[in-house]
């Protein structure tokens, strides 16, 4: 497929935290390509580096992390050459971020209204009224019943579910052409997950835009995304369309991670990826996945891994692809 | 209760003004004051005279009544307590906050400075001033130096706890959350992390009224103020050389003294308990 398909395009970006201990090299070497107006999901364990991709691409890194290489092009702009000031610009009005904890999500201080009409004013500079008129329609978008009203009221005054729908509301404001929805259901209970999981495909239609979701549950990335990038202690293991890699997973985490998904149809045991990710200060020799692996030889703890084209459509990072017959979930 | 102190003081110090400002229509008045630093106890004969109706809290050898000048102090000592405390807030925040959000070179040296502020002497710098500017001191601007002098150099404890609170507040969600809407630096800081921390911020400054007012008290006390200005601490020290037979003189005002501070500490606790979600039923 042809780069100007991709709105979306990371090369090789490194992002390493600075800290006492040692540098943690959260994203070492990680290449995404996401399609415009598709849904791509980044899935791993807590620590694979998922979250700091889609921080590094807003270029809001918390310190002491610090983006060190690689290349990120968003709708044909170099992102990290960019001026603070011109990335701001991107900001909320072309690239959006809903993030995990919808309770802390929102400055308690300040009503709905000032919180929504703030972005809009910052990027669309409407007067206050009219900016107000905006904030309820998105609010009507979103599904929040009584928009009028909860225009005034405050953070602490509205349930889990209702400030996430505020939060994704606050991410579209500006009708960003990629948002980035980090772990955007893992706070809320099962039946507001749906409902919110449902909100957001129904949203991303009506805006033709373009999600990431960012995520470490299968069940999400099954229902929501045509395309999965598999990450493993900062580095990528395995992109593929979701139905292929649900189907025939070429990378043994890749599959770990899909027997662990519990299932109503077989009674099983539910199984974990054994052992720990990796400490990321001195992650391990050769393939990081190396100790966890069950199908592990000398060489995978030698040599890394490079990422190889299973189909154009397919790649994985595994000294094994070839020899091993993994099983998927369907 | 701490506000019901405070409240009472400025009763004392404003509304008590404006009533004696009122003729009944008999011509007399509700209630006398006489001007600040006035001698005219002394015309009337009325000098070095115990409480009494006329002169609440007696007169002192020179003929002032302890009284008028005890209200006249208390507008007098409330403004150089909260102007300070004021100023002292307003570049403890600004600094503090700049120290806190900043990085690397910046943070470090205002951090620097802000621990250079916090060992400086404040008491002993406006006693130098009071002496090397005492030509400002007589002409009426004693006061309003001290106000200076105490904002300028009484700033570093509130830097010093913005400072740690905004460490605190600028790893929460919601100021990431700004940042990927495209908010500016400078807008986060203002307009979401300062005030977020503003709780502890009004209960420093509740008590360091309290503070301020205390050093007032004691520069005048030690003959540093101005002697033209009503102030509670020159009438203490007004009062201080005869204290054994004209008590009144010194008990009075150091009594308001006690009160105010006891009533801003109140204030202040009072306050730290009230802005505490957590100590809410």
């Amino acid at each position: 497929m042809s780069s100007l398909d991709n709105i979306l395009d990371i090369q090789d970006l490194k992002t390493y935290f600075f800290t006492e201990a040692g540098v943690v090299k959260a994203v070492d070497g990680v290449s995404i390509q996401v399609q415009r107006g598709g849904t791509h999901g980044l899935v791993g364990e807590s620590g694979s580096g998922k979250s700091v991709t889609a921080l590094s691409t807003l270029r809001i890194v918390p310190r002491p992390g610090r983006i060190v290489g690689g290349k990120i092009t968003f709708d044909n702009i170099d992102v990290l050459s960019l001026e603070e000031k011109e990335v701001r610009k991107l900001r909320g009005k072309r690239m959006a971020i809903v993030f995990q904890d919808p309770m802390s999500s929102l400055n308690p201080l300040y009503t709905i209204e000032h919180q929504l009409t703030e972005v809009i004013r910052l990027h669309k500079g409407l007067d206050k009224a009219v900016a107000r008129d905006e904030a309820r329609k998105i609010l009507e978008l979103v599904g929040i019943p009584e928009a009028e009203k909860r225009l005034d009221a405050y953070p602490f005054e509205l349930s889990g579910g209702m400030k996430q729908r505020i939060a994704i509301a606050r991410a579209l404001s500006c009708e960003p052409s990629l948002l980035f929805a980090d772990e955007p259901t893992t706070n809320l209970d099962v039946t507001i997950q749906a409902q919110v999981l449902e909100l957001m495909k129904t949203l991303k239609k009506d805006f033709g835009m373009t999600l990431v979701v960012i995520t470490h549950d299968m069940g999400i990335i099954a229902e929501m995304t045509q395309r999965v990038t598999v990450l493993y202690a900062g580095q990528v293991y395995e992109t593929a369309n979701t139905w292929d890699l649900f189907n025939g997973p070429k990378h043994p985490y890749t599959e770990a991670l899909l027997k662990a998904v519990p299932r109503l149809d077989k009674k099983k045991v539910l199984v974990s990826v054994p052992g720990n990710i990796p400490n990321l200060i001195e992650p391990p020799s050769g393939c990081r996945f190396h100790p966890r692996c069950p199908y592990a030889i000398e060489v995978c703890k030698e040599k890394v891994p490079v990422l190889e084209a299973v189909t154009p459509d397919h790649s994985v990072a595994c000294h094994r692809w070839k020899e091993l017959q993994l099983k998927g979930s369907l | 209760m701490g506000f019901a102190i405070v409240i009472a003081f400025f009763i004392f110090a404003f509304v008590l003004p404006v009533l004696a400002s009122i003729r009944l229509p008999d011509g007399s008045h509700l209630i006398s004051l006489y001007p600040a630093r006035s001698f005219e106890a002394l015309y009337q004969g009325q000098e070095g005279q115990p409480p009494s109706w006329q002169h609440p809290f007696g007169t002192e050898l020179a003929g002032i009544d302890v009284f008028s000048d005890s209200v006249w102090g208390a507008r007098n000592d409330l403004y150089v307590g909260i102007a300070a405390t004021l100023l002292a807030t307003v570049i403890g925040i600004a600094v503090g906050a700049v120290a806190g959000y900043s990085k690397g070179i910046i943070s470090a040296s205002l951090l620097g400075i802000i621990q250079v502020f916090f060992v400086i002497p404040v008491l002993l710098l406006i006693l130098l001033f009071a002496r090397v500017y005492s030509v400002l001191v007589f002409a009426g601007f004693g006061l309003t130096l001290i106000v200076l002098i105490l904002g300028f150099f009484g700033w570093s404890g509130i830097a010093f706890v913005v400072r740690g609170e905004i460490f605190r507040v600028k790893e929460l969600e919601f100021i990431q959350a700004e940042k990927a809407l495209g908010a500016s630096n400078f807008r986060i800081l203002f307009r979401h992390i300062v005030p977020n921390i503003l709780t502890p911020v009004i209960v420093i400054a509740s008590l360091s009224v309290a503070g301020n007012i205390l050093t007032e008290v004691v520069i005048s006390f030690l003959g540093f103020g101005d002697p033209n200005t009503a102030t509670w601490g020159l009438l203490i020290q007004e009062g201080s050389t005869y204290v054994s037979t004209y008590w009144w003189v010194s008990f009075f005002p150091g009594l308001l003294v006690v009160l105010i501070v006891l009533g801003f500490n109140l204030l202040g606790d009072g306050l730290s308990d009230a802005l505490n979600p957590r100590l809410r039923e």
